[in-house]
């Protein structure tokens, strides 16, 4: 099995057809007329058993017909009748040159041409041709190649997740690899090759075993013969060889993916007379964070990783949100400058993970770079053991790894269900972590997220509600689907082990995520409904609403507060920096101030806000814009004071920081929603307003909440990753709290111009 | 108890008048005729094909079946092979099966008698 055998075949195949040849030529007039070339696979000079030989049989269009066909059937026949599968055509070389213009695979097929017997200038010429009207047309036939590799993806699904894959047709496997050499030599874009040299060698060694083992020409790896092809090429079991094939599959598609990008970078029109896409006048490196830019619409890393290491996670985390890659070359440079990361992660790290995750389909093909420059496991040194893990049975259609990432997909679409999405995604990326080790693989995940999670950062009771949902991510559908939900003991046995509404609803929303991923076998309307209704049932049973506490403030806050001034105190820590601003109250003070902070380039990451004696206090936690000046606590204060006397025309100013930044994100994120809460014991009515993070976000908040007539008594608001969550407490005008009928009125009102995004 | 055999063969349109000649000259009586396309080994490409090399073709054939007694099995199989033989690639194949009842419909006859 390998490189030499399969070299091997070619060459006898090569003696073969040369001595049928010289039979052949006694049949045609003149003895130059006429040549043998082999193209495709049989071109390349590698044969498996069950290869075929793809023939061109090339002559110079003056041989009579019936010589022509009397000295290939000469050559024919002998193999026919042994039984090689041959694949062949006659033509001249205009003939070629016809039909090559308009057949890709023809085009692709001459690439790989080599003369086995006959006249070689007929060869040559060709061959010649062949190479450069192929680079001629080079963009038309890198469309064309992608789209034969969708249409084979297809049909045939993809060899990195299959259970019984085509190793020659799946996406990822051989035929994925021709069509990369043949862009190559195009010359318009850049192809590491080398990235993929042990993937063609595995897929290749793989599908001579399958021949050798099966006497057949079918390049499909069966389950039952996987095992059988695992023995013979020295694996130590299937899962070891599948796992291998998973990965070269992987690296292929990767690096397929990333050469269709670089084409639809590269601009004809600029490029006359070189060929190589690079380099044209307006490429410059635009900066978007610190050490973060973009570069020919990819983000590249120009900070020092050594210094700096969560760049690579600023970089992977702005990539997935604008729906760009990451460049190859600065996963590269990270995989060969980071050493290691700080820990536990600093709180931007951790939100820049958070904003990853968060960011859809996206975050599928970052997190596949991420993989494919072995970061991952960097970032998460566990995440190594799951890599590529097969889980070879009917139920799952993906390995462990790209599983749990396809759960975090699905969980991204429901984070407006819940009130931690940060905790939702992280849950939903991890949950999976026990697999592939002897035991409950969800008690052994528990066991092995919770030191991940200490190292993010997250505080203790964070990292015991992942724990929680990681050992119970099974519980919702075990029970909803085995057990009589009408009996209140089922009830109280899921109510003893989750005992809280926030853990509740994470947990439902991570069961959903996770039924989804692994498809229409484990998860249906019929298990979701069923789920639902327990989860209902649950929520009825745990006491209490769910409702953040209001915040409390400290003695010397609430003597300000009374004293009716206007202060600000301001302190920079090293992640973070913490305002105390205390103002008299007044309808749309939260809106005022929240655009006041957006204008000074302060973004807010969370706030608890209060009224205490007529004053609002308000405790901002917010991380100034990279690129704004430092800026003192008594200029600040000053401009609070001109700001709240009216002197600034806020909305403008925040008209002008949006225009100036990035409107709304590219990536398709669920809108905006806004709930109502009503907590009986404290006749308080709180608004659940959740949406995706973008700037002057909470200034539009408060803007609608004050058009809505209603006071914002108190607020809880958090920035997790990339989305806002922010709980308000809203009374009427006059202190009133508000009756059910008002309070949907207002919170539709809200949710509405939110979704319009007037800012 | 089959004493009776269905021939089944694919053979080049033109040769049809061959085979018919052949079998009434062995006595066969009657045969059904139909169009088929198919291809074989070759894939449906002729010895001189210009195409492009991957494709499959179908080609025309026709398919004619008869219905004998199973000690004439051999015999018929053998008729029809040399008549329909051109020697070039794409001559077709040709295959029995064994048969459980015939009847004719206007006499009713069954069996052999049938045939």
């Amino acid at each position: 099995m390998g490189t030499r055998e399969r070299r091997g075949r070619s060459y006898s195949a090569d003696a073969h057809l040369a001595s049928l040849f010289s039979d052949a030529l006694l049949q045609i007039p003149t003895r130059d007329s006429l040549a043998l070339a082999a193209v495709g696979g049989y071109g390349r000079g590698e044969l498996s058993p069950g290869s075929d030989l793809d023939l061109l049989f090339l002559h110079n269009g003056n041989i009579p017909f019936s010589d022509l066909t009397k000295a290939v059937e000469k050559i024919l026949y002998p193999l026919w009748d042994s039984g090689f599968s041959v694949d062949h055509s006659v033509r001249t070389r205009s003939e070629v040159k016809e039909i090559a213009d308009t057949d890709g695979r023809v085009a692709l097929g001459l690439l790989d041409i080599r003369w086995v017997a006959g006249n070689r200038d007929l060869v040559d010429t060709v061959e010649s041709v062949a190479l450069m009207d192929w680079r001629k047309n080079g963009a038309r036939w890198i469309s064309e190649l992608r789209k034969f590799s969708q249409e084979r993806a297809q049909r045939s699904g993809e060899l990195a997740y299959l259970l019984e894959p085509d190793l020659k047709e799946s996406r990822g496997g051989l035929r994925d690899i021709t069509a990369l050499r043949g862009i190559a030599k195009t010359d318009l874009v850049t192809v590491e090759l080398d990235r993929i040299t042990k993937a063609e060698s595995t897929l290749n060694n793989a599908r001579e075993a399958l021949h050798v083992i099966t006497g057949k020409s079918s390049d499909r790896l069966s389950f039952f013969e996987q095992d059988k092809v695992a023995d013979l090429l020295g694996y130590k079991d299937a899962d070891e060889l599948m796992l291998n094939i998973a990965q070269s599959a992987r690296t292929v598609d990767y690096l397929s993916e990333t050469v269709f990008h670089r084409f639809d970078q590269y601009r004809p029109a600029a490029k006359l007379f070189s060929f190589k896409g690079r380099g044209s006048s307006d490429e410059k490196v635009t900066e978007i964070a610190k050490g973060v830019g973009i570069y020919q619409g990819e983000v590249v890393i120009t900070g020092d990783l050594k210094l700096d290491p969560p760049v690579l996670l600023r970089a992977a985390a702005s990539a997935a949100q604008r729906g760009i890659p990451l460049s190859i070359d600065s996963c590269k440079l990270a995989k060969d400058n980071l050493i290691a990361f700080p820990e536990p992660w600093p709180r931007e790290a951790r939100e820049d993970f958070v904003a990853l995750l968060g960011a859809g389909n996206a975050m599928a093909q970052i997190w596949e770079a991420l993989d494919q420059a072995e970061l991952t496991q960097i970032l998460i040194p566990e995440w190594d053991r799951i890599r590529s893990l097969p889980q070879r049975n009917a139920l799952h259609r993906h390995t462990v790894d790209r599983h749990m990432v396809e759960t975090a997909l699905h969980a991204s679409l429901l984070t407006r269900q819940v009130h931690r999405p940060d905790l939702l995604l992280v849950s939903a990326l991890l949950h999976d972590m026990g697999k592939g080790l002897p035991g409950d693989h969800s008690i052994i995940g528990a066991e092995i997220v919770t030191p991940i999670l200490r190292r993010m950062g997250f505080p203790e009771s964070d990292v015991a509600i992942v724990e929680t949902l990681v050992m119970h991510h099974l519980l919702l559908s075990t029970v909803a689907t085995r057990r009589d939900l009408d009996d209140p003991t089922t009830i109280n046995s899921v109510c003893e082990l989750i005992s809280d509404p926030m853990t509740i609803e994470l947990l439902h929303a991570l069961s959903i995520s996770d039924g989804q991923a692994t498809g229409n076998t484990a998860w249906s309307n019929w298990k979701a409904s069923l789920v639902a209704d327990l989860v209902n049932r649950v929520k009825k049973q745990i006491s209490g609403v769910g409702l953040p506490p209001q915040p409390e403030f400290s003695e010397s806050e609430k003597d300000l507060a009374k004293s009716g001034e206007i202060h600000l105190s301001l302190i920079k820590r090293e992640e973070i920096t913490e305002l105390l601003i205390i103002a008299p109250d007044r309808p749309g003070l939260l809106s005022i101030v929240a655009g006041f902070l957006t204008i000074s380039r302060l973004n807010v990451r969370s706030a608890r806000t209060r009224t205490f004696a007529n004053s609002a206090v308000m405790r901002w936690l917010v991380l100034p814009d990279v690129y704004a000046p430092d800026i003192s606590e008594s200029a600040l204060k000053q401009s609070l004071v001109q700001t709240l006397n009216g002197e600034v025309d806020i909305a403008a100013k925040i008209k002008e920081r949006v225009s100036s930044y990035r409107s709304a994100s590219p990536i398709p994120v669920p809108p905006p929603i806004v709930e109502v809460i009503h907590d009986g014991a404290t006749e308080a009515t709180v608004l659940d307003v959740r949406s995706h993070d973008q700037m002057g976000l909470l200034y539009l908040v408060g803007k609608a909440v004050t058009e809505a007539g209603v006071d914002v008594r108190a607020a809880i608001v958090s920035t997790l990753g990339a989305e806002a969550c922010d709980s308000l407490y809203i009374t009427e005008v006059d202190g009133r709290p508000l009756d059910p009928k008002r309070a949907l009125e207002v919170a539709q009102s809200i949710e509405q111009q939110l979704r319009a995004n007037k800012i | 108890m089959a004493n009776m055999n269905l021939i089944t063969a694919i053979i080049k349109p033109f040769k049809l008048d061959d085979v018919k000649n052949a079998l009434q000259a062995h006595g066969i009586k009657g045969m059904t005729v139909s169009e088929a396309s198919g291809f074989g080994r070759q894939r449906g490409h002729t010895e001189v094909y210009r195409g492009a090399e991957y494709t499959v073709e179908l080609v025309p054939k026709v398919r004619l079946e008869v219905l004998v007694s199973s000690n004439d099995n051999e015999a018929v199989i053998d008729v029809i092979v040399k008549a329909a033989s051109s020697g070039s690639i794409g001559d077709g194949k040709v295959w029995s099966v064994p048969v459980e009842q015939v009847v004719r419909v206007r006499t009713g006859e069954k069996g052999v008698d049938a045939l």
